[in-house]
């Protein structure tokens, strides 16, 4: 663009919008749908009805959430539906001051993997945290599933609020 | 469903439904900003020569694509060309029919070794041939923003 904009090949945003570099836009209809599954789409299914559930491994025991059909350990078909508590404990979390496309945060979300109740150690499922000062968030804290109201569920791991602290 | 039951209907898989929000820019480089500029402002198309392999580029390249000399030399090229070969397209690239049948066509502009893919107007399908004389039709000045459609379409002359 060296002839045409200024003295160096970087374009700024201003050059586009500023109309000084000619350019074509694309816009790409990137929809898509994904196939749950059988593993999953029961859990999503079970969602929707305000529970959470796994899979066990006949050959480790096992209990896995979210639930697979096959044990990624041992290779081996999963054959138990098992259903779980909608509590646990805070394996590991962090504080969150920009959303995905980078939009600033005053208060921050937590993220946070939790340990299932019921699952075997370590089986946890990525959610988020709330109604909790974000200082006072550790690891190894108890918390709970808050569920949307049964109307506003869709078979989402959004139909879970987040999760807060338990009162004891 | 049961405790036991596997997914017994298609009803029952779930989907998961999702977008990609995504645009795409993509500048039109140092010949291509040129060559769009002069059309954007003047309504005429130029090209580049490569006088050693006796090559008229249009689109203009920036390099010779046989000897890969740099090439400065512009010309102005006539908007007259002929249909090399067309075809009419019925639908848009998400398979939905269009309003009316589009014809398309790579014209190749007189006096140069180079063409245009683009649209023919102010002719019926069934009087297309190969080789048949077109021009190229301009929009108005205020209306052209610098890019191929800038050119409405190419009619028979």
């Amino acid at each position: 663009m060296k002839e045409f904009v200024y003295d160096s090949v970087y374009l700024r945003r201003e050059d586009f919008e500023e109309g000084r570099v000619l350019f074509e836009t694309w816009d790409p209809n990137a929809r898509y749908a994904w196939d749950a599954g059988v593993a999953i789409g029961r859990y999503l299914q079970e969602l929707k009805a305000g529970r959470l559930i796994g899979r066990s491994c006949p050959e480790c025991n096992r209990i896995l959430i979210p639930p697979r059909m096959f044990c990624e350990s041992c290779f081996y078909p999963t054959d138990r539906w098992v259903p779980l508590e909608d509590t646990g404990t805070v394996l590991t979390f962090s504080r969150c001051y920009v959303t995905w496309d980078m939009v600033k945060l005053e208060k921050p979300q937590i993220p946070a993997v939790i340990e299932i109740d019921g699952a075997s150690p370590g089986m946890g499922i990525m959610h988020i945290l709330g109604e909790v000062d974000p200082d006072a968030v550790a690891i190894g804290m108890r918390v709970g599933a808050v569920w949307k109201p049964p109307e506003e569920r869709t078979g989402s791991i959004n139909d879970i609020a987040y999760f807060r602290p338990l009162a004891d | 469903m049961s405790l036991f039951d596997r997914i017994q209907h298609a009803d029952d898989a779930l989907n998961w439904h999702g977008d990609m929000p995504t645009e795409g820019r993509y500048t039109v480089g140092i010949a291509g900003e040129k060559f769009f500029r002069e059309i954007k402002d003047s309504g005429q198309f130029l090209a580049t020569v490569c006088l050693d392999c006796d090559i008229t580029y249009m689109p203009p390249r920036l390099y010779c694509e046989q000897c890969f000399a740099h090439l400065d030399e512009w010309l102005e090229v006539d908007n007259s060309a002929h249909v090399h070969t067309f075809t009419v397209v019925h639908q848009n690239l998400d398979e939905e029919p269009l309003p009316a049948p589009q014809i398309m066509a790579f014209v190749t502009l007189d006096d140069t070794d180079g063409g245009l893919v683009h649209y023919l107007g102010e002719v019926d399908a069934e009087d297309v041939y190969l080789g048949m004389p077109v021009e190229a039709v301009f929009k108005s000045e205020d209306e052209r923003e610098g890019s191929i459609t800038d050119v409405k379409y190419f009619r028979p002359v």
